[in-house]
């Protein structure tokens, strides 16, 4: 999973502020529940603490301490009630003392006496308040001191053990451990349902503006419908998309219309020169200069051609014209015209063909793709070198290569060699001629008929210029044309 | 024989009337499409040559109304536009002939002579240049009676050569008439052909037949240049 994908990060912001959230509102109930039941718990052992100073020991004074122990057994019942009842007299003699409870949970032996008053003392509704530990149990004791008639004072000490209440908060943390998880969980769970919903169009988006480049900036994103951001950002993205086309389709058009200008006052150079160097009397210098000029006219009009031709290609103008053709036997011939051009500079062309490569297509313009790689790959062999022009059936599609075993080229300008005017090198090049648009042509055509070309080179041991076609739909049924 | 020019670029105009005036040719001259449409219809032309940007009237509306009027008169359109489908259109309209800017003079001069030559042209069978024969028929290229054996390629150059001699061919003209529109721009193509073609032709002979005019492209037949 992408930990830096905006729903990742969504859902986790919104489980990690969740979990916070359920940890402090778990931690406060527990801390007022536990609070509540103390003061609950104490309550009641002041009330009973008083009530035993109030009556048994008001009686005390009358009949002596004997009775009190007796009643205090039987109106409270402490065992039974897993309680601690001790009663004790100023000077330390015990009155009375509750034995081990039903439940065995302390033992009250171990209960320490009343420590001397100091400041930290609990006091609570006059009562002092104490925990004492035991080794096996927690107790909350109240103390209430009583002074009756006769000058004999009473300590009376209510206590009860803490366990029934730790057990209850004990189970409450058990069912808030339990029950936060799966609410952190469910809660994650419908978030992520939530969010990849809300996200879903961008994914859309992102696809479909993916999809898009200069040769159909003519369609359009989807337009949602959500009302919402996303709505807002598909409308500017495709703002953003019609400004993008109306830019390219300027700068195309200047392109077109500049060259579309030269024209005529190319024609006008090209005549007047053409009229002077037909002149008999004309002197050798001046005829070799007139020939140079005419030469680039020439160059210059070559130019001008294929940049009207590209823009007729970003068109679409291509498509038009579509037959069906063998791409094989179209090769084979195309390389067979061109092979006194090899033959010149001592270069080998061999042809390995599969019979009836069947593709549809604009015909003259496919052999030109066919010519210019040709020609490309014929001007940069050096002297004796080899070219392999291979038409082949791969998979649905037809594969045209040509290969060399050339100088190669430098793997920084691979990226570039279908780019307008580009040159691996200025030197080399210009003394080879040519107007830098053959192989931006060869792309260009081959955009237009939904093939791809790539080039792969090493330097030292040559290119090969791979251009790849799906086959045409029923190149079985076809017989070829001759 | 009198041809009528509609074109407003003045100096291109100049060139081209001087060109045909030079092969004897008479020439009226329209810078305007209403002019021009005006002549056209007065006169009797043996050849109309006609822009197709004007100013005025448009060069296809002037084909129309020529066409319209039935007048049998051969037009060649010069234009600086060569989409294939706006060539289709023209043609549709009566156009005879298409000739895209830039071109060479000598190109617009054959292209004229061709449409003056009207209806079927006699074509001889067998054209000599000086003691150079091409048998049109057997394919057959002899040379001061001696057999010279051409591949397929280098005798359609030597004919085209040979169907005017003396008039120079620009390269791009025999790229289209040799071989096909796919090769131009690839210029050094005619020049290697006809390296070849000369090494045949010319070589084993004194005199030399295949004339380079330097920028502007080859020419056939005997010459104080060669």
């Amino acid at each position: 999973m992408n930990t830096r994908s905006l729903s990742f990060r969504l859902i986790a912001w919104y489980a990690s502020v969740l979990t916070l959230v359920f940890l402090v509102l778990g931690a406060a109930t527990l801390w007022s529940l536990r609070h509540y039941l103390e003061a609950n718990l104490l309550d009641s052992q002041v009330r009973r603490a008083r009530q035993i100073a109030d009556t048994l020991l008001a009686a005390a004074s009358r009949t002596g301490d004997a009775p009190v122990a007796q009643q205090v057994e039987d109106l409270y019942s402490p065992e039974a009630n897993d309680r601690f009842i001790r009663i004790t007299r100023a000077d330390g003699s015990l009155v009375f003392a509750s034995g081990p409870p039903a439940d065995h949970a302390f033992d009250p032996a171990n209960v320490p006496p009343i420590p001397p008053r100091t400041r930290s003392v609990h006091v609570r509704s006059g009562a002092v308040i104490r925990k004492a530990i035991l080794p096996e149990a927690k107790l909350l004791i109240a103390s209430v001191s009583y002074s009756g008639t006769n000058d004999a004072s009473y300590v009376v000490e209510v206590g009860l053990s803490t366990a029934g209440m730790e057990a209850t908060l004990r189970h409450l943390l058990v069912m808030l451990g339990i029950g936060l998880p799966i609410a952190v969980l469910v809660a994650v769970g419908g978030g992520f349902i939530l969010v990849r919903r809300a996200l879903r169009p961008v994914a859309h988006i992102a696809n479909k503006a993916e999809l898009i480049s200069q040769q159909n900036l003519r369609e359009r994103l989807p337009q949602l419908r959500t009302g919402d951001e996303l709505e807002h950002l598909s409308i500017s993205l495709n703002h953003m998309i019609t400004r993008l086309e109306e830019a390219i389709l300027s700068s195309k058009r200047f392109v077109a219309d500049a060259s579309h200008e030269l024209r005529t006052p190319l024609t006008v150079m090209r005549g007047e020169l053409e009229s002077l160097a037909q002149d008999p009397k004309l002197q050798g210098e001046t005829r070799e200069t007139l020939g140079s000029a005419l030469e680039e006219v020439d160059r210059l009009a070559d130019i001008v051609d294929g940049l009207l031709a590209l823009s007729r290609l970003d068109a679409g103008e291509a498509n038009s014209e579509r037959v069906m053709f063998d791409l094989a036997e179209l090769a084979t011939t195309t390389a067979d015209q061109m092979s006194l051009l090899a033959e010149d500079r001592n270069i080998t062309v061999r042809c390995e063909a599969a019979g009836g490569v069947f593709v549809e297509g604009d015909r003259p313009r496919m052999k030109q793709v066919v010519v210019n790689l040709l020609d490309n790959a014929i001007k940069y062999t050096p002297k004796g070198g080899h070219v392999l022009l291979k038409i082949a059936r791969q998979g649905g599609q037809a594969i045209l290569e040509v290969a060399d075993d050339g100088m190669g080229i430098p793997p920084e300008a691979l990226p570039h060699m279908f780019e307008r005017f580009f040159r691996v090198d200025d030197s080399r090049s210009r003394e080879q001629g040519g107007a830098g648009l053959g192989l931006s042509i060869v792309k260009s055509i081959c955009t237009v008929h939904g093939a791809e070309v790539e080039v792969t080179s090493t330097v030292g041991n040559g290119s090969c210029f791979r251009v790849t076609q799906p086959l045409a739909g029923h190149a079985a049924r076809t017989v070829p044309h001759r | 024989m009198r041809i009528l020019l509609v074109e407003d670029e003045k100096k291109l105009c100049d060139l081209i009337e001087r060109a045909l005036k030079a092969e004897r040719y008479a020439v009226d001259i329209a810078h305007e499409g209403t002019e021009g449409w005006k002549l056209a219809d007065a006169y009797d032309y043996d050849l109309i040559i006609l822009d197709l940007m004007l100013p005025g009237l448009g060069g296809t509306e002037i084909l129309r109304r020529v066409r319209r009027k039935n007048l049998q008169v051969p037009i060649l359109i010069l234009t600086a536009q060569d989409a294939t489908q706006e060539k289709v259109q023209n043609f549709e309209a009566g156009a005879d002939d298409y000739l895209t800017k830039p071109f060479a003079f000598a190109e617009l001069l054959m292209r004229v002579k061709a449409l003056l030559r009207r209806g079927p042209v006699t074509r001889a069978s067998v054209l000599r240049v000086a003691d150079l024969e091409v048998d049109r028929f057997s394919q057959h290229v002899k040379r001061g009676g001696h057999r010279i054996e051409l591949t397929p390629k280098e005798y359609a150059l030597l004919e085209y050569l040979a169907t005017n001699p003396g008039r120079v061919f620009s390269r791009t003209m025999i790229i289209e008439h040799v071989w096909d529109q796919s090769f131009e721009g690839l210029t050094n193509i005619v020049d290697v052909y006809v390296r070849h073609l000369r090494s045949k032709v010319d070589d084993p002979f004194p005199t030399k037949l295949i004339r380079t005019v330097r920028g502007v492209g080859y020419s056939l037949g005997s010459s104080e240049n060669a």
